[in-house]
């Protein structure tokens, strides 16, 4: 042991200089290195970490938003589908509407047409006739010279009206 | 002036060289030739106090204002989106807690240690590097010693002195320990030298099992050779480097000796490559240490 020492010149005190370099080195590299690194390095992990989780779920919404968006547009082309169809079919019922009325008011005019012809035809023949009577009296007259009494007059120019009818 | 580059390890070897070589060269000069001499011991620069500062201890404290610096410029620039340093250290960690991680078996444990280990591979690398760095061992002064002019660098590189290495595989055996009674509790750490549990309970587990008459003591004896083994543990640590990197500094003198150019280079790069797996042997042996020694012995 004395010849160790001696060979390699051990020193106690240069032995616990050592010692204090160490401590000051391990002191140093704790403090200023590991600690501090493996604190940052862990949080970075925990915020990769965080951030790929976020990513995931965004990426699910959008997928999801995606899909509903298609889900709506088909729910409102159908909806418009379904618009267009009853638009459709109320056009044509009002067009048939029209159509009935229209014809329906031809109709009454013709009727009333043809009845006001109606009635203006009778009006007519009514006066013709009553013409004709007095032009008949009036003849009647001049060939009698004379007149009949009242009623027999009436009788017969009925007779010769009826007679012409 | 004659010079003499002498490479012997040891004192007497060396005196008895320089003077053959005395005779041949300081014959024709009537000078009084240099000894520049390998010391297996460092040599003391000046007193500070009670303090005898020899060259590798100036030298160690270079290279741990080296990590002062390097540590205070890291803390300073360290940041959640990694540059240039961080980035290098980070990368650095990262292999070296894959390493841990084979040894520890948990990654949380390696984050643990990281940092008592990494001390002594961080120290021990500066260490061994710095002793290569021309001017280390090689810039000095000429002081008269034993009637001969022996020259004695001012620096020397900080590994290549077994105070150096004794310290620090002192407190990693003792550290070692330390990390052991607090992960297991002082009465099982204690057990696993002095095995007074195994004693213990031969009377209890005798009808049970009888050969435990026989194991046991066995295993109270095994517990004894521990001890043993921790001694083992500090000679090997601290010889392990003192020898190696000492021996790259007598090889790279020798071959600067014999032809001082070109020559030596391939040897440099062999001595760059030879300090880093010291301290990474070094290191990794202590978390060897340490990771045996904060797990309860299984039987």
């Amino acid at each position: 042991m004395d010849s160790l020492i001696s060979t390699f010149h051990l020193d106690g005190k240069l032995l616990i200089a050592q010692m204090v370099n160490f401590a000051i080195v391990f002191l140093v590299l704790y403090f200023f290195v590991f600690k501090p690194l493996f604190k940052v390095t862990g949080d970075r992990s925990l915020t990769i970490e965080k951030s790929l989780k976020e990513a995931k779920e965004i990426e699910a919404r959008l997928e999801k938003t995606k899909a509903e968006q298609k889900e709506m547009i088909k729910q409102a082309k159908m909806d418009a589908a379904v618009v267009l169809e009853e638009a459709n079919r109320q056009a044509e019922e009002r067009k048939l509407e029209l159509v009935a009325k229209a014809k329906e008011e031809i109709g009454d005019l013709i009727n009333r047409e043809k009845a006001k012809i109606q009635a203006d035809k009778s009006e007519a023949l009514r006066e013709i006739r009553a013409e004709v009577a007095e032009m008949i009296k009036l003849s009647w007259e001049k060939i009698m010279h004379e007149k009949m009494d009242k009623t027999t007059d009436e009788k017969i120019l009925s007779k010769v009206i009826k007679q012409m009818e | 002036m004659a010079e003499t580059h002498s490479t012997s390890t040891g004192i007497e070897n060396n005196k008895s060289q320089s003077e053959a070589s005395h005779d041949t060269s300081s014959s024709a000069t009537g000078h009084e030739e240099l000894v520049h001499e390998h010391t297996l011991f460092a040599e003391p620069i000046f007193e500070l106090g009670p303090l005898t500062v020899t060259n590798s201890l100036l030298t160690s404290w270079i290279a741990v204002c080296i990590i002062l610096v390097i540590g205070l410029a890291f803390r300073a620039q360290l940041r959640a989106v990694p540059k240039k340093l961080q980035n290098i250290v980070e990368m650095v960690m990262e292999k070296f807690l894959e390493i841990f991680d084979a040894v520890t078996g948990s990654r949380k444990q390696s984050i643990k240690l990281a940092p008592f280990v990494m001390s002594f591979f961080v120290l021990i690398l500066i260490n061994n590097w710095l002793g290569l760095i021309p001017g280390v061992g090689s810039i000095g002064q000429v002081v008269m010693h034993d009637g001969h002019k022996t020259f004695i660098p001012f620096l020397r590189g900080g590994t290549a002195d077994l105070n150096t290495t004794l310290a620090l595989a002192s407190i990693a055996v003792v550290a070692s320990h330390i990390f052991g009674v607090v992960a297991v509790g002082a009465w099982t750490y204690l057990n696993k030298f002095i095995n007074i549990k195994a004693i213990a309970e031969i009377p209890k587990k005798f009808l049970k099992d009888p050969t435990i008459i026989i194991v046991n003591p066995i295993k109270a004896f095994v517990g004894l050779i521990e001890i043993i083994g921790e001694v083992a543990k500090v000679a090997s640590l601290s010889f392990r480097l003192f020898g190696n990197i000492f021996a790259g500094e007598v090889l790279l003198a020798s071959m600067a000796a014999i032809i001082a150019f070109a020559v030596p280079i391939p040897f440099m790069f062999l001595e760059i490559i030879v300090g880093l797996i010291q301290a990474l042997i070094f290191a990794i042996l202590v978390l060897i240490y340490v990771s045996i020694s904060t797990t309860a012995e299984e039987h």
